[in-house]
């Protein structure tokens, strides 16, 4: 059976609204708990167990990085960034196990103290379903500039 | 001073204060390139980062683009990364194993050693040509200690021994007393920018006295985590928020030339790892070796936390930190933009399950990604942005200053939260800005081209 496809995208962009929005509650609350948030550094297929990573965050430190934006002191994000992103490309394939993998791109701005960056990459979500949705088992995040100096990585991505 | 105005040190760096126009000044920018980074021992990397014949590496030594690379006979060279005929870089990816260095102008061709390999039609030239004259330029003098690979631009001056002094011992203890062949440095490395001094950074990775606020929603996680998460590792030597407090037990400490460190003695990072902790164990004798020396040195427990997540925080001056896992470079760029490398490091003889963990502690608090870092960075940019406000210049650092004490080494220490090692970076500071004795190497430099025109 094919994964319906407004379905996912649906859950997609629905992500990407709740990161936009930094509505961090509410976007920790779509992981799994046996979640895996990645986004490599240096180069897209970096072995995480033997090359550091911008992010790694197993759910324990997910809730931490939550925690963290929660606390009104986390002064990287203080004042907030301001974005919106664009999410195109979407290609999905179906596991046998009913698991869901997707590939997009997106480009992404981003406004803190007077200064706007873009990002851009391509995500790679595996979504696994429940109640008639999908929760968030793992997801990569290939930054196109995941080798260059980066000032502030501390919106959700 | 080349027709610029004088700067008179002495008004702006006081024991107790600094004016906020050593941020700001682009003469002092430009003094500091000259004395401190053209003519000081500065460190360029580790030759763990480059492992094999043909690897290399970009560094700069203050405003000067390096390659650091291993060439044939296994050396590590620091070669000038500009064509030797009409001056482009030969050299154009930040990392990579290459067989020579090609310029892609005319074709002039280096090998790894720098030395001029050919070039094309070289008939032109004439007879006596000597292509030894036209290698890529060295950088006068190279030592290192256990792999820490320094340089100085200035063909005279103190060694490196003498330049590191008491600092070689937190070299020791980063790097597990380990030999220079058994640390890598392949792990990739965090890359971020800030729009501020150098300095700044500098100052902050010394400075005990803002964790507790300017990284209180990090311990406030950290305390969380531990509490929700409770294992008999994180019972028994948790991490102590008390400790970064006036009274807590941490020490900040003078080394001498401007080398500072603190000395905390408990553990941040890796409550942040999962449960259970791997145990720290050797996978040779070597390691084992290390381990006992390790152990004689700050006690067999405190010596496995150090391996997990860092066994020192120190300074050496200008612009090395080793704090938890990694060397920190902190590369003046301009006036008021630095960019910071940071290296992870693993070490060979360590079971591959703890060179994770290392990986994962580092990453809770470092990089643009992290939950320590991006703050002190916010930090640096306020302070830049507020050294506009002149009219009262001084930034003040002077806590402490009343019960500064000797300890039982004769070194000056202070608790965690006093500005020991802030006085001691400025102390440092003033006095290389100050030295006029010897000429910079920008100037020997052209006096022996004159010599030879």
């Amino acid at each position: 059976m094919a994964a319906d496809r407004s379905k996912v995208e649906n859950f997609i962009y629905h992500e990407a609204r709740l990161m936009d929005e930094n509505r961090y509650d509410e976007w920790l609350a779509l992981w799994t708990s046996d979640a895996l948030y990645w986004v490599p550094c240096g180069r897209d297929d970096a072995d995480p167990k033997r090359e550091v990573s911008l992010i790694y965050d197993d759910h324990t430190r997910l809730e931490t990085r939550i925690r963290r934006l929660n606390s009104g002191v986390a002064h990287a994000q203080d004042p907030k960034s301001r974005m919106r992103r664009v999410i195109s490309n979407l290609e999905i394939e179906e596991e046998s196990n009913g698991e869901v993998n997707t590939a997009s791109n997106f480009i992404l701005a981003e406004l803190r103290r007077g200064v706007q960056d873009v990002f851009a990459g391509r995500t790679i979500h595996r979504l696994r379903p429940e109640n008639g949705s999908y929760k968030l088992v793992f997801k990569k995040v290939l930054l196109v500039n995941n080798d260059e100096y980066i000032d502030n990585l501390t919106f959700l991505v | 001073m080349n027709g610029r105005t004088r700067i008179d040190y002495d008004t702006l760096v006081k024991t107790d204060r600094v004016h906020s126009r050593v941020y700001t000044d682009p003469a002092i920018f430009a003094d500091e390139m000259e004395k401190i980074f053209h003519r000081g021992w500065v460190f360029v990397g580790h030759s763990g980062e480059v492992p094999n014949t043909g690897d290399f590496r970009l560094k700069r030594i203050g405003s000067q683009p390096i390659i650091m690379v291993r060439d044939q006979s296994g050396k590590v060279q620091l070669l000038l990364n500009r064509c030797r005929h009409r001056g482009a870089a030969v050299c154009q990816y930040d990392q990579g194993n290459l067989r020579s260095f090609k310029c892609a102008y005319h074709g002039w061709t280096y090998k790894l050693d720098g030395s001029l390999a050919g070039v094309p039609y070289p008939e032109a030239y004439g007879e006596d040509f000597q292509r030894d004259e036209f290698g890529l330029t060295k950088v006068p003098r190279v030592e290192s200690y256990r792999g820490f690979i320094f340089a100085s631009l200035s063909p005279a001056g103190i060694t490196l021994k003498e330049h590191l002094g008491r600092s070689a011992q937190e070299i020791d203890l980063f790097a597990g007393f380990s030999d220079e062949d058994e640390i890598e440095v392949v792990s990739g490395l965090h890359k971020y920018n800030f729009n501020a001094n150098w300095k700044l950074a500098v100052e902050n990775s010394m400075d005990g006295y803002h964790p507790n606020v300017t990284h209180e929603s990090f311990v406030a996680a950290v305390m969380e985590r531990i509490k929700s998460h409770p294992s008999p590792e994180h019972g028994k030597a948790g991490f102590n928020p008390d400790s970064f407090s006036t009274g807590g037990g941490g020490i900040s400490k003078d080394l001498g030339g401007g080398h500072v460190m603190l000395d905390y003695g408990f553990r941040i990072y890796d409550p942040l790892n999962g449960d259970p902790l791997p145990t720290v164990r050797a996978i040779n004798q070597r390691g084992e070796a290390h381990m006992a020396e390790i152990a004689a040195r700050v006690g067999a427990e405190r010596g496995a936390d150090g391996l997990r997540e860092g066994a020192t925080h120190t300074l050496i001056f200008p612009n090395l930190i080793l704090i938890g896992l990694h060397l920190r470079v902190v590369q003046p760029v301009s006036l008021d933009y630095t960019e910071v490398c940071l290296y992870p490091t693993t070490l060979k003889w360590l079971a591959p399950e703890v060179n994770e963990v290392r990986l994962r502690s580092h990453e809770a608090f470092f990089g643009s990604g992290s939950f320590g870092g991006p703050d002190d960075s916010e930090i640096f940019e306020r302070i830049q942005t507020a050294a506009a406000a002149d009219l009262e210049p001084w930034n003040i650092i002077s806590r402490g200053m009343n019960h500064e004490r000797r300890d039982e080494e004769g070194l000056l220490v202070g608790a965690m939260t006093d500005e020991i090692t802030q006085r001691a970076i400025w102390r440092q500071w003033k006095k290389v800005m100050t030295q006029e004795t010897g000429a910079s190497a920008r100037k020997r430099a052209s006096h022996a081209a004159g010599e030879r025109g």
